[in-house]
């Protein structure tokens, strides 16, 4: 069953919210969704060079309120 | 007079023991260990040579007289009961308890880890595996050293840097042909771009070879090359692999204080355990947002001892990770409310380092004499004061 991973990194000194997403995204599968919040501005350039290295889709990035929300598909993991 | 019970004697733990008053509080610390160990004594002994003992002192000389010490596992705690059990059969119980019992490294998570830890030694494990790794590369003459990670939250985010930055020295002294390896499972050198930005020409300055977005999920130690979640592969002479962590393994009642990697949940302002006000968590065994440091735990610890003493203190989330090179250092400094503000290295900074270095035991024993002296150096040096211009 694909699973909803919600990853709160809002307020979050280093290593921030990419070790976070990167923590989450281990145990996750292929099919799950991964909805992350941040609001280290670094945030948003480091989530858009992650999807496309590891291959999965950021179906959505917005921002509102000092607040970064960035919702993964989890579609690049191998096996 | 309170009882208080602390769980753990390292660097949260026996800093709060010594920072309530003794009128007031009936304080017992349990350890399993003889030791507290100065933990970033791993990299000097690893890349320097240095000897064990510097790095580590029984608890008890760190322990002012009047604070009890148990030597003893901790096998059990229910914090409805308000009752800790121990290894030995014996069970105590208190009015406060403060869980400080750091991060566990799992070494059997990633196959071919406890191989790599036995055949090389380590800089995350223990002393001894400092001392073995150096062994291991003082018997390089060539090839590669590859610094590894296998999970993004790891206690001191800059330790595998310093390993890179102080292996290369090594070898350059040694007048070896090693190339030095890390890989990272991040976008970039650091998980902050402002960091990374600052060190990464240090990195291709000394030819350190840099992987991003490698996160370890394998190690073949017949074919010598470690396997990542990403896809890759990395070809070693001599490896370590940091290990995943998690919080404590001891049955702790109710279960759902712990999260799912067995860390303690807790407010991370407060330090109090999920739905309690009479225990508190602080240290690497917990889930706060923040770096698992030194400088946490004694932050914490300063927090705790105040709120057990009738105050509002809060915990700012203040990181102050130091990463050396060979002759130069800045600090990570960041908080909740800011992620790390630009630092340049600087010669002034590594002495800052060394400095804290030799004051460490005097610092753990005397907390309350040495406190103006970090207030002061951690407010002069708050993010909010410092800013964009950085330091």
């Amino acid at each position: 069953m694909p699973e909803l991973i919600k990853v709160d990194a809002r307020g979050m000194a280093c290593p921030g919210p990419i070790s976070a997403l990167t923590r989450a995204y281990r145990k996750a599968k292929n099919g799950d969704t991964i909805e992350v919040l941040a609001t280290d501005p670094g945030f948003k350039p480091d989530v858009q060079a992650w999807v496309k290295r590891t291959n999965n889709e950021l179906i959505e990035l917005t921002e509102e309120g000092g607040v970064i929300k960035a919702v993964i598909k989890v579609t690049g993991k191998r096996g | 007079m309170e009882k208080v019970l602390i769980l753990g004697g390292g660097g949260g733990g026996a800093i709060l023991a010594n920072l309530l008053p003794k009128e007031e509080f009936d304080v017992t610390v349990v350890d399993r260990d003889e030791y507290h160990i100065f933990q970033p004594g791993n990299l000097f002994i690893a890349f320097y040579g240095d000897s064990i003992e510097k790095y580590r002192r029984p608890i008890r000389t760190l322990l002012k007289p009047h604070v009890k010490l148990v030597k003893d596992e901790v096998t059990g705690v229910d914090l409805n009961e308000r009752r800790v059990e121990l290894g030995s059969g014996e069970s105590l119980e208190y009015d406060y308890i403060i869980i400080a019992t750091g991060a566990n490294l799992d070494y059997d998570a990633i196959e071919g880890n406890r191989e790599l830890l036995e055949s090389y030694g380590d800089f995350y494990s223990t002393l001894e595996n400092a001392e073995k790794l150096y062994k291991t590369l003082r018997e390089m003459r060539e090839g590669r050293f590859v610094i590894a990670i296998a999970d993004p939250i790891y206690k001191c985010p800059p330790g595998p840097h310093k390993g890179a930055f102080l292996s290369s020295t090594l070898f350059e002294r040694m007048g070896v042909d090693v190339d030095v390896v890390l890989a990272l499972p991040f976008p970039h050198a650091y998980p902050s771009k402002t960091i990374s930005d600052i060190i990464e020409p240090e990195l291709e300055k000394r030819n350190i070879e840099v992987h991003t977005f490698f996160t370890v999920d394998s190690i073949d130690v017949e074919k010598k090359r470690i396997y990542s979640l990403e896809g890759e592969e990395l070809e070693y002479t001599v490896a370590t692999v940091i290990p995943p962590h998690e919080g404590p393994r001891y049955k702790i009642e109710p279960s759902e204080v712990k999260d799912d990697s067995n860390y303690l949940k807790i407010d991370k302002y407060t330090c109090l355990i999920e739905g309690f006000d009479d225990a508190y968590s602080i240290g690497d065994c917990t889930n706060a947002p923040t770096s698992k440091s030194g400088v946490t735990a004694h932050l914490q610890a300063e927090v705790v001892a105040e709120r057990l003493q009738g105050f509002d203190a809060r915990y700012s989330g203040r990181t102050n990770c130091p990463l050396i090179t060979d002759g130069m250092g800045l600090f990570i400094i960041s908080d909740y409310d800011h992620p790390p503000i630009p630092v340049k290295l600087s010669r002034f900074k590594r002495l800052l380092e060394d400095l804290f270095v030799a004051t460490y035991w005097d610092a753990i024993r005397y907390p309350e004499l040495w406190q103006p002296i970090f207030h002061a150096y951690f407010d002069a040096t708050s993010p909010a004061k410092l800013g964009e211009r950085g330091w």
